[in-house]
């Protein structure tokens, strides 16, 4: 592991790193066993020196990855430093990573890669193949900010992919599903009646 | 004494430890039993829909299984005056609002793909489930569940599950601000032992309505349905991978359902031939938040009842393996 990805994941856990930084750091901890104990580590160290290593949860490392996830900018604008601290870390951390390494990083999971054929059910107990990973993918998108109720695709589609996703829903929110397909009706008449005309393949009533 | 004093000192460690977990035994095995009565209870209904802006809706809904089978009718009886009834092997949403019935094929696996996780401890890493008191709602005495979010990516609930049947008979869903996002609220159900057939009939006159239906043609048995998200937040489980025809759309979509046991997050990816108009960006059904976008030419839409960074995380971290 080169000195320059211990320095990454020193300030992602200082949220010195950018949001798109943050992004392709969680990305290889996705498929870097050693990256990702390292990062738990460095964790545990700083709640070490901070008194805090009875709390079960990493929680900084939780909020970092999460932020990352969600593709938001750090928090604070801090500047990276290369301090005391950060330079104290990984003689500390020895003896530490191989009693840590088996948390996984709470806010993640990363599938496993077994093939489905349609209509098929995953296995109840499939671990996660975190040494088969795929390669990160060069296309990877970091989504931009967008105006949350904008409304873009066709309310009959939506309506559609709703009823289908309803089928799947658990006991505690079938009826919230349903209900949002009864009940919440989107306006956008002018991409609707465009999407209604090509496709019908019955012009008939329900018998 | 000494020995005698550490003795005792341990045995109530031990009973404080068995007592904290007794409570989140039996507040789990109400959550048990909450989805075995959703799925198993024949029920009729009446219960007002409430989302964040406030506006309340008027819903009633029937419900019954025979011999293991379940259908569903749900009626809005204001607003768009939308109905959906799932039955035998098929779903009908009938939209009076645009003079449309679509017409689904029914995949009956919801209690294998949303069933609980196995492990206590796996739902709990995720959640914090609790009981928190009684109370009465449409007259029936009830038991109190909290369920909390351990992170931003999915919705908690308060739940006011029926003492007798653990029929939920109110429900809050709140978001990460603890902002309720949506509340559904009896305000009469009755549980008989029979309900017959007849009630799950449609009752909305479809006369002169566009039916959408699904091609006849099949998708083609064992293809390989290669997407995967590779970033999804942790507890959320690949459920379901599968092909299928949807109304009104005249080519197949792949279908993805990830689940934590709680929530659901369903991905539909169009092929690259559809006319289907999917745009970019988040779009919401009441509670349910959807997000599009174009990835390698496939239109893409994932969409639950969770945050919109949860729906936008999955999505954006599809990849075609």
């Amino acid at each position: 592991m080169t000195e320059q990805i211990n320095d990454q994941i020193s300030a992602f856990i200082d949220n010195e790193l950018s949001a798109d930084e943050s992004s392709l750091l969680v990305r290889r901890f996705e498929r870097d066993p050693e990256a990702r104990a390292r990062a738990m580590r460095y964790t545990l160290i700083g709640a070490a020196m901070r008194g805090e290593l009875l709390d079960p949860h990493p929680t900084v490392l939780r909020q970092r990855v999460a932020a990352a996830l969600a593709g938001a900018a750090p928090s604070s604008a801090r500047v990276r430093t290369g301090g005391v601290e950060r330079f104290a870390r990984p003689l500390l951390g020895v003896g530490i990573a191989a009693a840590v390494a088996i948390v996984a990083i709470g806010a993640l999971s990363v599938l496993n890669d077994v093939s489905f054929a349609p209509g098929g059910i995953a296995p109840d107990a499939a671990p996660p193949l975190t040494a088969n990973l795929p390669t990160p993918e060069p296309s990877y998108v970091v989504p931009q900010e967008v105006d949350e109720t904008r409304v873009v695709t066709p309310p009959t589609l939506l309506t559609n992919y709703l009823i289908v996703h309803g089928e799947y829903a658990s006991g505690l929110t079938r009826t919230t599903v349903n209900s949002n397909v009864v009940g919440t009706a989107i306006e956008s008449p002018e991409r609707e009646t465009a999407a209604a005309k090509p496709l019908p393949v019955g012009q008939e009533g329900l018998e | 004494m000494r020995t005698a004093r550490a003795v005792a000192a341990q045995a109530l460690l031990l009973l404080s430890f068995a007592g904290a977990q007794a409570p989140a035994q039996e507040a789990r095995d109400w959550l048990e039993r909450m989805n075995s009565a959703v799925e198993e209870l024949n029920y009729r209904g009446t219960f007002v829909h409430v989302l964040l802006d406030g506006t309340p809706e008027t819903l009633e809904i029937v419900h019954r299984n025979s011999n293991g089978e379940s259908g569903e009718r749900i009626l809005s009886l204001d607003g768009a005056g939308r109905e959906i009834v799932r039955q035998g092997d098929r779903v009908q949403g009938i939209l009076p609002d645009q003079r449309i019935v679509l017409l689904e094929s029914r995949r009956d696996v919801s209690p294998l793909v949303a069933r609980l996780p196995n492990s206590s401890e796996e739902l709990e890493s995720h959640y914090e489930i609790r009981l928190r008191g009684n109370a009465r709602v449409a007259d029936r005495a009830v038991r109190v569940l909290e369920i909390r979010p351990r992170d931003e990516f999915r919705y908690g609930y308060t739940l006011w599950l029926d003492e007798a049947t653990a029929m939920p008979l109110r429900s809050q869903l709140f978001d990460e601000r603890g902002r309720v996002v949506e509340q559904i609220h009896f305000t009469a159900i009755e549980i008989p032992a029979d309900i017959p057939a007849t009630d799950l009939e449609a009752t909305i006159d479809t006369t002169g309505f566009t039916t959408l239906r699904a091609p006849e043609s099949s998708p083609s048995a064992g293809a390989v349905i290669s997407w995967r998200a590779v970033v999804v937040p942790g507890g959320f489980k690949l459920s379901v991978a599968t092909q299928s025809q949807m109304a009104g759309s005249d080519t197949p979509v792949e279908h993805l359902v990830y689940s934590d046991g709680l929530a659901t997050v369903s991905v539909f990816i169009e092929a690259r031939e559809t006319k289907a108009d999917v745009g970019e960006g988040f779009s919401n059904f009441g509670s349910t938040n959807a997000f599009s976008l174009t990835l390698r030419g496939r239109k893409v839409t994932a969409m639950g009842e969770v945050p919109p960074q949860t729906v936008r995380t999955i999505a954006t971290s599809l990849v075609d393996e």
